[in-house]
């Protein structure tokens, strides 16, 4: 794992607009695969989604029961950052805990569901679980041991913005994209407004990927394009401590407050879930703390006799338009072709990486190019990186 | 404006934000639990132009969002509005005095920029210089006693990650971890009242934790503590230490480094 090098410039000049944990991975695997990149993020890089989600290094098992191939891909996503950003994951695993009968008679299915998704989870006695984590609770009634950990939803960003821009990409925070010409199929170019600036720049281009995550459709209504995207917001609320190093989660198929995730100096349970018409300004629900900080009790009593640190919230780019609220809206990501230009939503800041690829080999795709993608293959260099250069 | 329902709770605010020269204003009554990085994002999605600002994590974890909040450094997404409404310190470590009021009874929220950092817009800055001394491969993954609980599990093969091939020499800790207390804000650095060359309180606090870390960088970080703008130019004024966010006392790291080029010059004598 050496330092990358690109093998074939390509004179395609690539807008990405969207500086999350999406925006972040396709600017590196594009500029690896030899394109020209530009990404555009309107505030500081991860000030969307991207930096606030609730940090979980997801194996794949809360999701392996619903679907199977977003969970296999989910542990294979886990396998490659741990090698390739290994500073800012916390790998500790995680422990699902049945608390009654009938989330102990989930187990079997569950494991099942697991392992066909290549997902390594095992029961084990309960004794065993609370001698590597006292807090969960005594009565527990099943314990499943999986290969969850922890991530810095910042840090492991930047380190894909650095790796991009040592490759040549151009890496622009704090300016949003006005509008989008893209004329008959072809882009043309992007207007973009520095903050603070009143000054409008237009800058040229041959495509445009759009990883706006929940701005997704208000960007896309920018070019014409009709992009069905729900805002659905969660919240989060971080106690100080660590009640646990391991990821706790409940043996349950996915609902609210069923997740605590150990981070730094802190604990986080999470999360719920609503759906809003505007992804800005969203704030934390506060009706949902005493929700969350009970369901936490329930997995390690006295978690809500902690000081509270923190709560917030962030919208999900949940993939579609809702009727409801959002749950009946897969959370897999997707590439969605509009004539000159792509959309990249929905997926799970952990599968980051794999995301990008989808999306670059379609870039790849649209301009005939032939190149395999290779950001598995190299170390990324550290998010300290990121501030060697000033903005 | 309001935040979300109108309470008899809610707290009059005038919000200054400095943009250059002058500063954006804006009125409103905010809840006493909404923070200042929530109120700004508020005013945004209201359509308000707000002057260009940082965040990321809203829960003190990512290190972006510092300002200087009515004369002291803090993190935005950690103050709340009622800590605003309270007596507080108007210098890192000065007494609590009542909070400013404005002609029509409003509390003063003014902020400012973190010092020493080039301004981006408004009050985002660019924290390169004061982060430039961290050295970029300092560990940031700690080990974690297992405090009387059974060692964690191996992994399972499908679960493994080749240690040969992603682990650079010692880099990652057996065991449990978790990431080092400093989340690399640079509050301490805004704070610092040291004017000549100086790598800083948040640079110092990693060398010293990555000399206790790793044995065999101890001379290196020692070379670099002993540099001219290393720990000599440190005036003890321990403003750094009364800002950090995370209890990181790099005051205290500061003198542990100092003990230990003491130490090291003894021993080479
Ligand atoms: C409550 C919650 C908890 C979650 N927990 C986890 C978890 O534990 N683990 C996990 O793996 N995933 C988690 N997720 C999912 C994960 O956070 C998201 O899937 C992921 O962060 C989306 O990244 P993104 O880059 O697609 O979108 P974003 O991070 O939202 O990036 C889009 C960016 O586009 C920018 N933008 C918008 N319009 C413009 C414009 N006009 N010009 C320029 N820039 C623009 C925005 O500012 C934003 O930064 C969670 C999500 C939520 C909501
Ligand atoms: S030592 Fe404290 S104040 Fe300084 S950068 Fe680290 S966390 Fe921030
Ligand atoms: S937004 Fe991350 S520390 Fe405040």
């Amino acid at each position: 794992m050496c330092t990358p090098s690109i093998r074939q410039r390509h004179p395609h000049r690539v807008c990405v607009i969207g500086g999350g944990g999406s925006g972040a991975a396709l600017a590196y695997d594009l500029s690896l695969r030899g394109f020209l990149v530009t990404l555009f993020e309107k505030g500081e890089l991860t000030s969307g989604t991207t930096g606030r989600h609730h940090g979980q290094l997801h194996s794949g098992a809360r999701y392996a029961v619903g679907d199977r191939d977003i969970a296999r891909e989910c542990m294979e996503e886990t396998l490659v950052l741990r090698r390739i950003v290994p500073d800012a994951i916390e790998y500790n695993g995680g422990v699902f805990i049945a608390t009654d009968d009938a989330e102990a008679d989930y187990a079997p299915a569950f494991i099942a569901a697991c392992n066909e998704a290549g997902i390594p989870a095992r029961e084990v006695p309960i004794a065993e679980a609370r001698s590597w984590e006292p807090a969960i609770t005594p009565t527990a009634r099943r314990t499943v041991w999986v290969p969850d950990g922890s991530f810095d939803a910042f840090r492991v960003p930047l380190s894909f913005f650095a790796a991009a821009r040592r490759l040549g990409a151009t890496i622009r925070p704090f300016t949003e994209v006005v509008s989008i010409d893209v004329t008959a199929g072809t882009a043309r170019s992007v207007t973009v407004r520095r903050a603070g600036s009143d000054h409008d720049e237009r800058v040229d281009c041959d495509y445009i990927v759009s990883a706006t995550g929940a701005w997704a459709g208000i960007v896309g209504a920018m070019a014409g394009f009709d992009v069905p995207v729900t805002p659905a917001p969660g919240t989060m609320v971080a106690v100080r401590g660590r009640v646990t190093d391991m990821v706790l989660s409940r043996l349950a198929p996915p609902g609210d407050g069923d997740i605590i995730v150990p981070q730094r100096g802190l604990s986080i349970i999470g999360t719920t879930q609503r759906v809003v018409d505007n992804p800005d300004g969203i704030l934390p629900d506060d009706d949902d703390v005493a929700f969350l900080l009970r369901r936490a009790d329930e997995l390690a009593p006295g978690f809500s006799a902690r000081a509270v640190h923190a709560i917030w919230a962030a919208a999900r780019p949940l993939a579609g338009a809702s009727t409801g609220d959002g749950r009946e809206i897969s959370r897999d990501f997707m590439v969605l072709d509009h004539p000159g230009m792509a959309t990249l939503i929905g997926g799970k800041a952990t599968v980051l990486r794999a995301m990008a690829e989808k999306a670059a080999d379609h870039v790849c795709g649209v301009f005939c190019v032939n190149e395999p993608c290779r950001t598995r293959d190299f170390i990324l260099p550290t998010w300290r990186d990121w501030y060697t250069e000033a903005l | 404006m309001s935040s979300g329902s109108k309470s008899a709770s809610s707290v009059p605010l005038l919000v200054r934000v400095r943009n250059g020269d002058a500063f954006a204003e804006y009125r409103l009554d905010a809840e006493p639990q909404r923070t200042v990085l929530d109120i700004l994002e508020m005013l945004r999605s209201c359509g308000e132009a707000v002057p260009a600002y940082r965040h990321s994590c809203h829960h003190g974890s990512c290190g972006t969002c510092g300002a200087i909040i009515n004369g002291v450094e803090a993190l935005m997404c950690l103050t709340t509005v009622a800590s605003l409404a309270s007596p507080r310190p108007r210098l890192p470590g000065g007494p609590a005095v009542e909070p400013e009021r404005d002609g029509r009874g409003a509390f003063v929220v003014s902020l400012e920029p973190l010092a020493k950092m080039a301004v981006i817009s408004g009050i985002a800055v660019s924290p390169g210089a004061a982060l430039a001394g961290i050295p970029l491969d300092a560990a940031y993954l700690g080990s974690v006693p297992d405090d009387g609980r059974s060692p964690l599990p191996p992994e399972p093969p499908a679960a493994r990650v080749e240690s040969a091939v992603w682990r650079p020499a010692g880099r990652r800790p057996a065991g449990r971890v978790r990431f080092e207390a400093c989340i690399e804000c640079g509050l301490c650095v805004s704070a610092c009242p040291v004017a000549v060359p100086f790598i800083g309180p948040a640079a110092l606090a990693a060398i010293n934790r990555e000399r206790e870390k790793r044995p065999e960088r101890a001379a290196a970080m020692r070379a670099l503590a002993a540099a001219p703008d290393g720990v000599g130019p440190c005036g003890r004024h321990l403003a750094c230490s009364r800002v950090c966010p995370q209890a990181v006392y790099p005051g205290k790291h500061i003198q542990l480094l100092r003990t230990a080029l003491a130490q090291a010059d003894t021993a080479g004598r």
